[in-house]
């Protein structure tokens, strides 16, 4: 009698341990696209894309529209009008028991902090905007984070690398950074040449002189320490922001017996350094973060092009396709492109893919709307309850997590290898089978495990002590 | 040569290139602003306008040399235009209408570039036959920018033959130091500074087309280089060739040997420099006319 009392309850409990694991993982498994509702989105056009107005859930998009930052603000417009289109075109999202329509509004700061200032306090307090959607350049975003904790108002910062937004000074509840960090972009490069590529032992460091560039290197230096402890930094140079001429860096470089430049800088430095090294016969590889604008690398040519290496916030390992749902989201986007766009800057090769950053921004936008889907309100209360520790898969597989005490996603990073037109295939294996044809670009694809870039916890912030960085 | 030496010459070498890229961007505001004494704040813009115009020409025909031909000739004739019925109305008002005017005209230039060509960056393609690199003493140098140091001593030549060996250039320097009394001869004075204005705004053109290869076009570019073109001027003294030469020669070299060996102060330099010229002369190191 006991031993069958014994064997039923053994029984009992090996079945119990199943439905929880089942129901756990039902519970944990991420939220994601929804690739089965996709709509018709072939009458999407971002030049002409006019957002829906009246009772709808509102997002400021806050951006360079103007001054010479300006197609920084027309990859945002674009990216994010992708996304509300999807949602609009599927009827909207349910808040408070009721279908609304994505409203986006242009929110101009001219890469101004007086002017941000201003426009992001005017579309809370004029514009009553439930989201501020943010930006080119962490100065701006910290305006826009400290506005939303003011009017206690959601702030999503898509763009914006400085760690030291959600740090123990400024953080806000209010606001959620879903982009990386300039800290996770050099300590990713590090890993990937410490740990998977293990070659080349000699960097010479490169970057603009001022925060971003200088917490790229610095979080470069440290990954290294910890990832790749024979590397040797053979020199170090920061340069001015709009540099004319490289000339003596190189100089420098080509002396020091450097095997990889390492180097943050952005559009049009990225263009003028790699430009002027190919130039001057600085045929060395460049690890780099922007070194991705086409009319550039078109100029470049494929030679000079060839041996970069990028870290993205957008990539996946090896074949970038792999499903037939993955191929039809992506030729949403590229078909329109090819057939339909013919406003610049829509219709040049920085938009053909929805990959690389406009893939992110397209797809951090479509996180930010599940999670309104999810909390069924625009209430920041409820944003942040769900939020908070929230996993998201993009359609490409990454997978982010929202780190509740500090609101910073972990994420892997993606390494991409440039690859002459014929080698693209690598990674993108749909027809013609290259990214371009005209310039180096990915073929090997290459993750950085989120483990090994844990974005940096203040532990000076109260609610992050104790807290484990990896979010478990 | 043994490295560390060739290393130096090389620094030497980059620095006289870019105290010639330095050259070929103030020598036009130096034209201008020291002959006329007018403030073109839009003195960059042409620059950019011109490096906009430039990649047309080469987009459309894949003609580098008549990108040069023609796009400094586009930007002067804007600046011709500006000057003859926009800044001639503002002289009565002194400084302060010049710049107001030549700040508007820089604001309408660039949102011109950005409605015509958008906001991309876009690249003026070098010709293939100074694309490569060439040996001198052991050391590999660009050609193209051994090209930019001849195109800059060119126009240092061309341009003094012009002011002091021709009879338009003694009618240009005297209208400059006696309008009135030249007018009084018969001169037409409005007619020279119109065409003086449009040489200074043309030389602009010259080193917008001439540096756009080794830079990107994009809407930003006047910003990139417009100060450093006051900078120049100033320091070398208001209407002086020979001073803005031989200035940006100094900065260039400042600059390269700068970054050689004490990188993070390099952009100092060339400041520290220009604050000890001006305290020591006032008008800049070869300058002449009052402020």
């Amino acid at each position: 009698m006991k031993r069958s009392v014994l064997a039923v309850v053994t029984a009992l409990a090996f079945v119990a341990s199943f439905a929880t694991t089942a129901v756990r993982a039902q519970s944990a498994a991420p939220a994601g696209y929804d690739f089965n509702g996709m709509p018709d989105m072939s009458d999407f056009d971002p030049a002409t894309w006019t957002s829906p107005t009246g009772d709808t859930i509102k997002v400021a998009i806050v951006a360079s529209f103007s001054g010479p930052a300006a197609l920084v603000g027309q990859v945002y417009w674009a990216s994010a009008a992708w996304a509300a289109h999807d949602i609009n075109k599927r009827g909207g999202i349910v808040v408070d028991g009721k279908k609304k329509l994505i409203e986006l509004i242009k929110a101009d700061h001219a890469s101004k902090p007086d002017q941000a200032k201003r426009v992001v306090e005017r579309m809370v307090l004029q514009e009553k905007v439930n989201f501020l959607w943010g930006t080119d350049g962490s100065n701006l975003q910290k305006i826009i984070n400290e506005t939303a904790n003011k009017y206690k108002v959601i702030a999503v910062n898509t763009a914006s690398l400085s760690d030291d937004l959600q740090d123990a000074t400024n953080f806000s509840r209010y606001a959620f950074q879903t982009s990386m960090s300039a800290d996770q972009l050099g300590r990713g490069l590090a890993w990937y040449y410490g740990q998977m590529r293990k070659k080349e032992r000699k960097f010479y460091i490169l970057d603009q002189d001022y925060s971003f560039g200088r917490l790229l290197a610095e979080g470069f230096k440290k990954g290294l320490k910890e990832y790749y402890p024979d590397a040797q930094i053979v020199g170090e140079d920061y340069h001015k922001l709009f540099l004319t001429d490289y000339a003596p860096y190189l100089e420098k470089v080509k002396a020091s017996g450097a095997e990889v430049v390492f180097t943050g800088d952005w559009i049009p430095d990225a263009a003028n350094l790699l430009k002027q090294a190919r130039q001057m016969g600085v045929k060395l590889p460049f690890a780099h973060v922007f070194m991705d604008e086409p009319n550039f690398l078109t100029e470049v040519g494929v030679e000079g092009t060839n041996g970069l290496v990028q870290i993205s916030q957008y990539g996946t390992v090896g074949d970038a396709f792999k499903t037939p749902e993955q191929i039809r989201y992506y030729k949403a986007w590229n078909d329109l492109w090819q057939t339909k766009w013919k406003t610049a800057p829509f219709n040049t090769p920085l938009f053909q893919h929805p990959a690389g950053n406009i893939g992110s921004y397209i797809e951090q936008t479509e996180w930010l709307f599940s999670v309104i889907a999810r909390a069924k309100s625009v209430d920041p209360e409820k944003i942040i309850k769900v939020w908070e520790n929230d996993s998201y898969r993009f359609t490409n597989g990454k997978m982010l997590k929202m780190r509740a005490c500090d609101h910073k996603a972990i994420q892997e990073l993606h390494i991409l290898e440039f690859v002459p037109p014929g080698e693209q295939k690598q990674s993108f294996n749909i027809r013609p089978y290259y990214w371009n044809a005209n310039y180096s670009a990915a073929g090997p694809i290459h993750a950085v495990p989120s483990k090994a870039i844990l974005p940096l916890m203040d532990t000076n912030l109260d609610r992050c002590k104790g807290a484990n960085p990896a979010g478990e | 040569m043994n490295p560390t030496t060739s290393m130096y010459v090389a620094q030497g070498l980059h620095g006289l290139a870019y105290g010639m890229i330095l050259f070929l961007i103030a020598s036009g505001l130096n034209v201008i602003f020291g002959m006329m004494g007018v403030l073109n704040l839009a003195h960059a813009s042409f620059f950019m306008l011109s490096a906009y115009l430039g990649y047309q020409v080469v987009a459309l025909t894949g003609n580098f040399w008549l990108a040069l031909l023609l796009a400094p000739l586009g930007s002067a004739l804007v600046g011709v235009a500006m000057e003859r019925f926009l800044l001639r109305r503002v002289h009565a008002f002194g400084h302060m209408g010049e710049l107001i005017l030549t700040v508007g005209v820089g604001s309408i230039v660039l949102a011109a570039v950005k409605s015509i060509w958008g906001t991309e960056s876009l690249q003026l393609k070098m010709p293939a036959i100074l694309s490569g690199r060439v040996t001198i003493a052991g050391l590999d140098y660009p050609v193209y920018r051994l090209f930019i140091i001849g195109l800059a001593l060119l126009i240092l030549a061309v341009m003094t033959l012009l002011l002091y060996r021709t009879r338009l250039g003694k009618i240009v320097r005297a209208a400059v130091s006696d309008a009135g009394m030249v007018n009084a001869l018969g001169i037409n004075i409005p007619l020279v500074f119109m065409l003086v204005f449009g040489v200074g705004v043309w030389m602009a053109g010259i080193a917008g087309v001439a540096i756009a290869p080794i830079l990107t076009v994009f809407p930003g570019l006047a910003d990139q280089v417009g100060m450093d073109a006051f900078i120049v001027v100033v320091t070398g003294g208001f209407g002086s060739l020979a001073g803005a030469f031989i200035v940006s020669l100094i900065f260039g070299l400042l600059s390269s040997y700068g970054v050689q060996f004490m990188s993070e102060l390099a952009p100092v330099l060339i400041v520290a420099f220009m604050a000890i010229v001006l305290a020591i002369r006032p008008h800049g190191l070869l300058g002449a006319r009052d402020s």
